[in-house]
C-alpha cells in the first residue's frame, strides 16, 4: 500500500510546487516548452554486500519546461553503473529513464536504481563515491553519493 | 456570506499548500517521509488466516551438504526468503535488515532462529557463492541452492511466484527474487506472518521476539 500511495504524493507534491513556484523561476514563458532544469538530490548508496556489486538511489527533479533522460552515469569506483529498472520481483538494465517536465525521476529502493559492477573496492558507510549522470540534452551532474548503512532508508532515515 | 467564507477558506488553504510545495520542492525526502507517517499506524507484518505448509524442500546448503529444510527447521522460529546474491537492492536490504534486528534478540534466542536464504538463481549462486555473500550479512544464516524447478515449486507452495533466470538483449542475466519474507511458528511449523519489502529493521526487532514464541506479532 505504501508503494501505491508514494508516487502519487509525488507526483501531487510536484504539481502544487509548481504552481506555487513556477511564475518566479520561468517569468513570462508560460512554463511550456523552455529546457530542462535539473538538479540533483537525496543521493545515497547502501553499503553493499560485496565487492561485486552495489546499488544507488537518487532524486532527479526538473523545473524546466521541457522532458529530459537520464542516458549514463559513471563512478570512480566502478567499472560499469548501470540504470535499472524494476518489475515485480524482476530487475532489468533500461537504456534511459525520463525526468518529466516540471517533474521528477525518483530512483528508490525496490524501484528504479543505479546498479554499480566492477567495483574497484567495496564502499563502507561514512565514504562518499563520485557519480557523474549524464543526459539526453543537459550538461552532466557530479553528484557525491554518501556511503550508507545497509539497512538506511530515507523513510527511516537510518 | 457563505459563500465568500467558504472562498476564503479555500484560497488560505491554496496559498498554505503552494507555501508548502514551494518548501518540499527542493527536498524530495519530505512528500515520502509524509507518506510514511500515515503508512506508519500500518503494521508491516500481515498474519495469516490459514497459514502456509512449510515446503518441502530438499537442497544444498553453503557447506555443499544436504539440507532438508522441513528436518532442519522443525520447532524452530524460521524466517525464509527467496533471492539472489547478484542483487543489488531488495535481497540485501530484507536479509540485512533482518539480521541487524535478530542481532539485538538475547544470545539463546539467536541460536534457536533459523534465518533460510533460498536462492533463484541456483546456476551462478553455488554453494561458495551463496556462503560468501551470507558472510557479509550473518554468517549464521542458511543459504539454500539446487535445482531452479525444486525452488520454484517451494516458492511456489507459499505464494510466490518466480520466474528462471534468462538473459536480456545484451547478454546479461536477469534474475528474480520473492517479494516477501515468511515466518514459521515454531509452535506449528506453519508460515504464519508475511513481510512485504518495506519492512523495516524497526518492524523485525518488533516482531521477532512474539515469532520466537509462535504468538502473533
Amino acid at each position: 500500500m505504501r508503494r501505491r500511495l508514494a508516487p502519487t504524493a509525488l507526483v501531487i507534491a510536484g504539481a502544487l510546487a509548481l504552481a506555487g513556484c513556477g511564475g518566479s523561476d520561468s517569468g513570462g514563458d508560460g512554463g511550456s516548452g523552455g529546457e530542462a532544469k535539473l538538479s540533483v538530490g537525496s543521493a545515497y548508496m547502501p553499503q553493499p554486500v560485496s565487492d561485486e556489486m552495489a546499488a544507488g538511489f537518487l532524486t532527479v527533479t526538473n523545473k524546466g519546461g521541457s522532458d529530459d533522460e537520464l542516458t549514463s552515469v559513471s563512478s570512480d569506483i566502478a567499472g560499469q553503473v548501470t540504470v535499472h529498472e524494476t518489475t515485480g520481483g524482476a530487475m532489468q538494465e533500461v537504456e534511459s529513464l525520463t525526468i518529466p517536465a516540471h517533474g521528477r525521476l525518483v530512483l528508490r529502493t525496490g524501484g528504479d536504481h543505479l546498479m554499480f559492477e566492477q567495483l574497484k573496492r567495496k564502499p563502507k558507510e561514512g565514504q562518499t563515491v563520485t557519480v557523474e549522470l549524464r543526459f539526453a540534452h543537459s550538461d552532466p551532474v557530479e553528484v557525491e553519493m554518501p556511503v550508507k548503512a545497509a539497512t538506511y532508508t530515507p523513510t527511516t532515515g537510518h | 456570506m457563505r459563500t465568500k467564507t467558504f472562498a476564503a477558506a479555500a484560497l488560505l488553504a491554496a496559498a498554505s499548500l503552494t507555501l508548502t510545495a514551494c518548501g518540499s520542492g527542493d527536498d524530495s525526502n519530505k512528500p515520502v517521509a509524509v507518506v510514511s507517517e500515515e503508512a506508519g499506524t500500518e503494521k508491516a507484518a500481515t498474519v495469516l488466516d490459514k497459514p502456509f505448509e512449510k515446503p518441502d524442500l530438499v537442497l544444498t546448503d553453503t557447506q555443499g551438504k544436504k539440507y532438508d529444510l522441513r528436518k532442519e527447521t522443525a520447532g524452530k522460529p524460521t524466517l525464509i526468503y527467496f533471492g539472489y546474491t547478484h542483487c543489488p537492492d531488495v535481497c540485501p536490504l530484507t536479509m540485512n535488515n533482518i539480521a541487524v534486528a535478530a542481532k539485538q534478540l538475547p544470545k539463546a534466542e539467536q541460536d534457536d532462529l533459523r534465518v533460510v536464504f533460498v536462492t533463484t538463481d541456483p546456476e551462478r549462486d553455488t554453494p561458495a557463492e551463496l556462503g560468501k555473500w551470507l558472510k557479509g550479512i550473518d554468517s549464521r544464516f542458511t543459504g539454500l541452492t539446487g535445482d531452479f524447478a525444486t525452488v520454484q515449486a517451494g516458492a511456489r507452495t507459499l505464494g510466490i511466484s518466480i520466474d528462471p533466470p534468462r538473459k536480456d538483449k545484451n547478454g546479461k542475466v536477469v534474475s528474480e527474487h520473492g517479494t516477501q519474507v515468511i515466518a514459521f511458528s515454531p509452535k506449528t511449523d506453519g508460515g504464519y506472518v508475511l513481510y512485504g519489502e518495506d519492512a523495516t529493521v524497526e518492524d523485525y526487532s518488533k516482531d521477532l521476539p512474539k515469532i520466537l514464541k509462535g504468538e502473533t506479532p
